[in-house]
């Protein structure tokens, strides 16, 4: 096996982390100088941790999209090589629409079939569906999947009446059964989408490299309508593919998985990722979670390469078209993430594995820090300044030097795109620049939001309660703001006290607490505006994307099936389906 | 068309593969001392009182 990284590799991460943590630093010293001078408050002194702390993880996020942005990019090419591995598709399912799911399954395999390697590619579902209803619609869309050409003996389904384990229990149950039978497992999500050509490519880079044990896939968000969607979907289309390509280079053979859209080695897979159940309760204990950073871990622990490929096109996923569906998800993803402390000091794992836990879970606990920082800053305004003799710096460095760690990357990525031509596939130069514009200035505005969302989330998995969200209509984008008003209440209160508090206490400190609470304050009507459009008016302007300007032949496939599925309808139950676990032979 | 009854995997590969549990958890000597020194009874006893 590859020494866990080359050497290269290794002087990169130790030179950027060195780089991080200076800025990081100097950061906060001119904040302590600005706020203290020589004479800092313990109150000072915190809050310039706070600001050197949050600070390295900003700009480590940064470099990597700024290191991204700078990497020659590989181009995908297309081969009619057939690998020689054989590869099951597995596609857990978790009460999701079965007719969506089921037809970009479809459309999957017809150009599986088209492409001569349906001997070498099957599809298995595995649903741990618990509605009885969906359940039912699952079992009548497979009936209908299993009229596909070549279907028999090649498209699975099952259903898990006891969902042990969930998603990571799901897939654990296949190996155990059946793994044995391929040698290549592709994971998707309900809602993914891949070419065959992607697959095959996958495939392949399995065959070339018997040490490579997982490889990740960068999927870009397709199908969105909603301003909200359609913001997400264009940063994972342009901007995402040049931070994974960053992310990649640091990560060397300790690469990520995501949980989806990944191949994985079936046989290196099982002898590494049975995960235990941790000892103790939830949050920390119990079944992991978020498990696919975990797995990753375990199978370079297992001495197997890990590897992300941004250059492999062709993978697809959905969505969440509002504020309120993404801090749901996100919550989940907190809770998965904070369980991860557990893990940072198990046996054998490699550095970089604890550091990527590690990053994951800083990524979570940012959001009350920074949240921690302005609140301490609130309460700074109140106590007489101390008198310290200072260096001369101003409010506008540490301001400047944020805005700059958070736009310089995305700057970088857009003087690249107009030079190598690359803006064209999303249009123009013009539509990505206005873009761009838009996506900054939207997330700037939804940061406030986000950042206590994840706040909550964090503050209720510590203390082990439930969030207790507002239910949304299920597929539903638009958020009225009723709805959203109930989601975000506590955050316009939250604004307004503390407006209120400072103009008060500590006046002149206000217009530095504004640009955060005034769209705190109006967090409903965000939400509720960010949820509207169906794509169709703002395409020619804004978030243009590839998929839209020239659909890939398997969504164009997707959309087709899914079309006269519906128009067609569905097949009737003729007989009670219900709780069967259930393949297709 | 041809309907299959419950049976479980039915078409599936039989084909099993092992996936033994993975160790996570390190036990802390440290905290296993002070744990000895500072709590030397069982924590259900101690919340009973």
């Amino acid at each position: 096996m590859t020494p866990s990284g080359t050497t290269g590799v290794v002087w990169l991460r130790i030179v950027l982390l060195t780089l991080a943590g200076a800025a990081s630093l100097a950061a906060g010293l001119v904040f302590l100088d600005l706020i203290g001078g020589n004479r800092p408050s313990g109150l000072d002194i915190v809050r310039a941790l706070l600001l050197t702390l949050t600070g390295f993880w900003l700009v480590w996020g940064g470099l990597a999209g700024l290191i991204g942005a700078f990497i020659p990019g590989g181009r995908f090419r297309r081969t009619l090589q057939r690998p020689q591995g054989k590869t099951v598709v597995l596609i857990p399912v978790y009460n999701e629409n079965p007719i969506e799911t089921f037809s970009r399954i479809a459309a999957m395999n017809r150009q599986v079939v088209d492409k001569g390697l349906a001997d070498l590619f099957h599809f298995a579902i595995l649903s741990d569906t618990t509605s009885l209803e969906v359940a039912t619609q699952e079992a009548v869309a497979f009936e209908r999947l299993a009229q596909e050409r070549e279907a028999a003996g090649r498209i699975f389904y099952r259903r898990r009446e006891i969902n042990t384990g969930k998603k990571a229990g799901n897939i654990e149950d296949f190996v155990a059964r059946s793994g044995g039978a391929y040698d290549y497992a592709v994971i998707l999500d309900a809602d993914s989408l891949m070419e065959a050509d992607t697959l095959a490519a996958m495939a392949l880079r399995m065959d070339a490299d018997p040490e490579l044990g997982l490889l990740q896939t960068v999927p870009v968000v397709i199908g969105a309508g909603s301003v909200f969607g359609r913001m997400m979907a264009f940063s994972s289309a342009y901007l995402s593919p040049y931070f994974a390509r960053g992310g990649a280079l640091l990560q060397g053979n300790e690469g990520p998985y995501w949980g989806h859209n990944a191949i994985i080695r079936l046989r290196a897979f099982a002898a590494c990722c049975g995960l235990p159940v941790l000892s103790g309760r939830p949050p920390y204990g119990g079944h992991i979670l978020s498990h696919d950073y975990v797995e990753a871990a375990l199978l370079a622990r297992g001495g197997w390469k890990v590897g992300v490929a941004p250059d492999l096109g062709g993978s697809y996923e959905e969505g969440p078209e509002n504020l309120i569906e993404y801090a749901k998800r996100d919550r989940r993803w907190c809770q998965g993430n904070l369980q991860h402390r557990r893990l940072l000091n198990a046996p054998g794992l490699k550095a970089w594995s604890r550091f990527t836990l590690l990053q994951g879970i800083m990524a979570y606990l940012a959001s009350p820090l920074w949240l921690l920082l302005v609140i301490t800053s609130v309460f700074a305004g109140i106590f007489p300044d101390r008198g310290g003799d200072r260096w001369g710096a101003t409010p506008w460095l540490i301001g400047a030097g944020v805005i700059a760690t958070l736009l310089i990357p995305k700057l970088a990525i857009l003087l690249r795109g107009i030079f190598d031509g690359h803006n064209r596939r999303f249009g123009s130069s013009g539509q990505v620049v206005l873009s761009v514009i838009a996506e900054v200035v939207l997330s700037t505005i939804l940061a406030p939001v986000l950042l206590a969302m994840q706040t909550r989330a964090v503050v209720q998995i510590l203390l082990g309660l439930d969030g207790g969200w507002p239910a949304t209509a299920r597929d539903a984008a638009a958020v009225s703001v009723r709805t959203a008003f109930a989601a975000s209440w506590w955050i316009v209160l939250l604004a307004f006290g503390t407006i209120g508090f400072l103009s008060l206490a500590a006046p002149a400190y206000l217009p530095w607490l504004l640009p955060v609470a005034i769209p705190a304050t109006l967090a409903p009507f965000t939400i509720a505006l960010t949820s509207l459009g169906d794509g169709r008016i703002a395409r020619n302007w804004v978030f243009t994307m590839p998929s839209e300007i020239a659909p890939s032949p398997v969504i164009l496939e997707s959309r087709r099936i899914l079309d006269s599925w519906r128009t067609t309808g569905q097949i009737a139950v003729t007989e009670p389906l219900l709780g069967v676990t259930h393949a297709r032979a | 068309m041809k309907r299959e009854t419950f049976e479980h995997f039915q078409g599936l590969p039989d084909a099993p593969l092992a996936m033994p549990k993975q160790s996570l958890e390190r036990q802390s000597v440290l905290f296993d001392f002070f744990r000895s020194v500072f709590l030397p009874w069982p924590r259900e006893k101690r919340l009973r009182g």
